[in-house]
């Protein structure tokens, strides 16, 4: 093979890499873009045929979406039961991971995985029960128990991705402490723990998502008063008639874009957390 | 002030005695008060005609009639059939698509990091909202797609397209995780049996197929155990673009044992589907606590 025909050769190869690239960007992250442009569209503008490529944008739609009542009441919803489940389960479940790390007793195997099979299950197989069980302890349509369901589905996924993380420590630093007299809870706190910064802030993001994104257990356990985010999204897509375009998809990026933004902050880490435990 | 600081050392050696049951035993606790207690709870609701006016324990045994009426409902068991359809085809489609996009991301380009942050997005997005948004984007009357298309086609209104539309964005949305797993994997394979394979004269397509692809196979069992996991239980997309329908089209077994529950209030039917959910699903976690168990101890 000449010299020449094997860089061309090269060229055509990178020419296709790209081709692919952008293809890739085109179908996974055009048709956002898309409905990101709806968002700031007038109502006319959203409607038209061709539409249009480009215009000035125009923002009445998100003032409109966060000078209701409705909107705000949601968002504030999502953001106490999504804060609080992530706190409470990273003070149980970190504690707890550290343990499965470090320590081997009589059925911590069984245990660990007994936890990780509870992730999978099926959330609509798990919520009827939940449902009945909440109601009569008086906790179903409050912003506590789904505070509680999150926080105990958050906790096999802390359990999976942190023991891995502790697992990769060196265990020469606790046991250097061991030496000079420190107790067990002293060292967690003081050494591990910040050692283990960025596999909890993995962590915290999954429980983040688990909690912002989740839908089913949400439209069962809450009210008009305590209800998220998604389950007010879902009441405007169920609207048949006179869909509000641009209310819907300014509300959309609205959910949306803290999460995107937070998640593209720590990407490095969530891809490692994303592929912790599958790929060990 | 003594005893006290006496008091805290002891506490502090009670502590430091009982360390790993003590901080095991908050997540214990809560999961099986949380998990534990209403599985058991649907379990035994599946065997009893039980109506939410009664008392938890008031029901009356009914043995396996539950079970029974569910499979003689034929909406259950097309939902079941459906289900294991779905899941085949969306799995299968998530795997190879999968593949391809890790594949090509997995080339050393310049600006190839940004793209394979761009690909993060859509796994981010709120599902519901992923679901609005095509739903937006199929509408017959002013959606992108059928404009290009250059007919109103209803997307969500014909049983055959409704399901392929459910099934498209579930596709849409999960690809790109199952591309950044199996990119994680194809990174972390050593380059040796690669670089050999290609010294001997073996063509990309032929490394691909006897070097990389076998070296890969633990990480795309792994994948493909974990998504038929996450696909059997599909809900908030179908939840939100079709509601089940046109026709019962797109009722998948989550949204009838959901209907069944919370619509049609019959919760003993309701447990009784939950419980088949469950066993069919307990299969494949076993499965995958083994797959990656056994990669665990490779390592």
């Amino acid at each position: 093979m000449s010299v020449a025909s094997s860089r061309r050769n090269r060229v055509i190869g990178i020419s296709l890499t790209y081709f692919g690239l952008i293809m890739l960007l085109v179908i996974f992250i055009g048709p956002l873009l898309w409905v990101l442009g709806l968002s700031l569209k007038t109502r006319a503008q959203i409607f038209v045929t061709p539409p249009v490529l480009f215009w000035t944008p125009t923002f009445e739609h998100y003032a409109r979406v966060l000078t209701q009542a409705d909107f705000i009441a949601s968002f504030m919803n999502s953001l106490t039961v999504t804060s609080a489940s992530v706190a409470l389960s990273l003070v149980i479940g970190v504690p707890a991971s550290y343990v499965f790390a470090r320590f081997r007793f009589v059925g911590s195997g069984a245990v660990f995985y007994s936890l990780l099979l509870m992730r999978m299950l099926p959330p609509v197989a798990i919520l009827l029960p939940i449902f009945i069980l909440f109601t009569r302890l008086g906790i179903a349509n409050s912003r506590i128990g789904l505070i509680i369901a999150y926080t105990t589905f958050s906790l096999p996924l802390i359990v999976w991705i942190m023991r891995d993380f502790f697992e990769g420590l060196p265990k020469e630093l606790e046991e250097a402490a061991y030496i000079d007299g420190a107790s067990r809870m002293t060292t967690f706190l003081r050494i591990v723990l910040p050692l283990a910064r960025p596999g909890i802030v993995t962590a915290s993001i999954l429980c983040l998502l688990l909690a912002w994104n989740d839908f089913i257990f949400a439209a069962i356990l809450t009210n008009n008063a305590t209800r998220t985010l998604p389950v007010l999204m879902a009441t405007y897509a169920g609207a048949e008639t006179g869909t509000d375009w641009g209310s819907m998809t300014a509300s959309g990026v609205l959910v949306v874009i803290p999460v995107i933004i937070f998640s593209l902050m720590v990407q490095r880490h969530l891809v490692a957390g994303l592929s912790a435990g599958s790929v060990k | 002030m003594a005893s006290s600081k006496r008091f805290g050392s002891v506490l502090s050696s009670w502590v430091d005695k009982h360390f790993a049951i003590l901080t095991v035993m908050p997540t214990l606790t809560v999961t099986i008060l949380v998990f534990g207690l209403p599985l058991i709870l649907s379990l035994m609701l599946s065997f009893q005609g039980w109506s939410a006016q009664q008392s938890l324990f008031g029901g009356r045994f009914v043995g396996f009639a539950n079970y029974i009426d569910l499979f003689s409902d034929p909406q259950f068991t097309q939902a079941l059939w459906l289900t294991i359809a779905y899941t085949v085809i969306t799995v299968f489609l998530e795997l190879t698509i999968g593949l391809g996009v890790a594949l090509l991301l997995n080339k050393d380009v310049p600006f190839v990091k940004a793209f394979r942050t761009a690909l993060i997005v859509p796994m981010m997005i709120t599902p519901i909202v992923a679901s609005m948004c095509w739903k937006l984007l199929l509408d017959p009357n002013y959606g992108i797609v059928d404009y290009f298309i250059g007919s109103p086609i209803l997307w969500l209104g014909d049983p055959t397209l409704a399901r392929i539309s459910v099934g498209f964005v579930n596709v849409w949305q999960n690809a790109p995780y199952v591309a950044i797993l199996l990119l994680a994997g194809l990174r972390s394979l050593p380059s040796e049996p690669i670089e050999a394979a290609a010294i001997d004269g073996a063509t990309r397509f032929q490394i691909f197929r006897h070097v990389t692809f076998p070296l890969l196979t633990p990480y795309i069992v792994v994948a493909l155990l974990l998504r038929t996991i996450f696909e059997f239980r599909t809900f908030d997309n179908v939840w939100v673009m079709t509601g089940g329908g046109p026709a019962d089209a797109t009722k998948l077994l989550s949204v009838y044992t959901f209907m069944t529950s919370f619509f049609a209030f019959d919760m003993s039917l309701g447990a009784a589907a939950s419980w088949i959910m469950l066993l069919i699903v307990f299969v494949f976690c076993v499965l995958f606590v083994a797959a990656s168990r056994r990669k665990e101890n490779a390592l």
